[in-house]
């Protein structure tokens, strides 16, 4: 049976659980392994001096990315099933740039921020409590701005449709376009910092 | 600090591994269709998705149900004659309906219509691959439905022309003076003034998995 699969009709409700709590539990080890918990190599990234956050997260794009359309074009996975976020571009923009100011303020990003505060960390305990707030604030007035909030609906829209690509092109593509990052963040830190910071 | 010797063995692999996909490719209809047939193809051989003549009068009266009859004939044929309620949809254009197939909700049903069973076979396996409805074939397709509803003083034909009408060598076997569409009276047949017709129901309803995801 290809998946993605339905885990609670699978393992139960109980199991579904189970594997969920694996997957996170992975997930938060991952990041804090990385030093995502500390806001100050999160903030790095802005200020060039630490660019471990653009590495680990887009190889672990691309990594995710090459399995995903492998299983697609091995029959293991069937790709129209996965889920993939509607696109409400103009929102989509100035959500971004909400978080992005977020994430140079605060240090965090709403995942790491928790897996800050399962450390006992003080500033990451206030940004969940931020979010948290500002979740809470979101809810409350959203119904104020729904027209914006819903607008310039694409839906489920992907580069390959955009581009009008095969997908294997644009997942190589991607690839080059990460590696090419990697090499470049690398010499721009450099230039500025040098080596050793 | 020096890149690792490790970073650039790994960005080998992934250039390898993005560029092999990229020459690969991804699975076309036939091909995925291939991949899902163990699990979907058992329902064909098996017929437990042809469903009768009956059941889908039945379906077109149920208010709870929400049918999509999927007429996936040609033109002329479509012209000449339809179910009422039925939206023609050729195989080709399928993939530009995925989106709202793929979302009908729980008591939606999808029924597949063509002349005989072969070209609504074909429409169902991609309807699969495509969105995985809830969907069913009319049983000997609309030849079928006109066997058992049209009260008809014309003889069913043996015509060349309507041989050249469909592909897949499914001709309309019935003969109609006029291009009614879904305006003759068979297309939606009152069902008190029919005869009753014994069937196995196989139509089920099934529950919707939400499938939702996000990153924080």
């Amino acid at each position: 049976m290809m998946a993605p699969w339905d885990l609670v009709a699978i393992l139960g409700d109980a199991g579904a659980w189970a594997v969920y709590l694996a997957i996170g539990f992975a997930f938060g080890f991952v990041l804090e392994s990385s030093g995502f918990g500390d806001g100050r190599k999160l903030a790095g990234q802005f200020y060039l001096t630490d660019l471990a956050v653009l590495k680990v997260m887009f190889t672990a794009i691309v990594v995710c990315m090459i399995l995903l359309f492998w299983s697609t074009a091995l029959g293991w996975l069937d790709y129209d099933d996965v889920w993939v976020n509607p696109t409400y571009l103009w929102p989509g923009v100035l959500g971004g740039l909400i978080m992005g100011v977020g994430f140079i303020l605060g240090g965090y990003c709403p995942g790491t921020s928790l897996v800050s505060m399962a450390t006992l960390k003080v500033d990451g305990a206030f940004f969940v409590a931020g979010v948290a707030t500002g979740v809470f604030l979101f809810g409350e007035t959203v119904s104020g701005f729904s027209d914006f909030w819903y607008s310039t609906d694409y839906g489920r829209l992907t580069l390959p449709e955009w581009l009008g690509l095969e997908t294997g092109v644009v997942v190589f593509l991607v690839t080059c376009l990460a590696l090419l990052m990697f090499w470049g963040a690398t010499r721009l830190r450099r230039a500025l910092h040098g080596d050793g910071s | 600090m020096k890149c690792p010797r490790a970073a650039y063995w790994g960005a080998a692999m992934l250039l390898l591994a993005s560029g092999a996909l990229a020459l690969y490719g991804q699975p076309d209809i036939e091909r995925k269709w291939q991949y899902l047939a163990g699990e979907y193809g058992v329902r064909l051989d098996d017929r437990s998705v042809y469903i009768d003549p009956a059941e889908l009068l039945s379906l077109m009266q149920d208010d709870y149900i929400r049918l999509l009859i999927v007429d996936v004939r040609p033109e002329p044929d479509w012209n000449l004659f339809r179910l009422r309620y039925a939206e023609r949809i050729p195989i080709e254009e399928l993939p530009q309906h995925r989106a709202r197939i793929a979302g009908l909700p729980a008591n939606a049903v999808v029924v597949v219509v063509s002349n005989g069973e072969a070209l609504s076979t074909r429409a169902w396996k991609h309807l699969m691959v495509l969105a995985k409805p809830n969907a069913y074939i009319l049983e000997g397709g609309l030849n079928h439905w006109l066997d058992v509803y049209h009260q008809r003083k014309e003889q069913p034909r043996e015509s060349d022309r309507s041989q050249e009408l469909e592909g897949d060598g499914e001709p309309l076997r019935h003969t109609f003076k006029l291009a009614l569409g879904d305006r003759h009276r068979t297309s939606f047949p009152d069902p008190h003034h029919v005869n009753p017709r014994q069937y196995e129901p196989k139509v089920k309803l099934i529950k919707k998995v939400v499938k939702k995801g996000g990153c924080g």
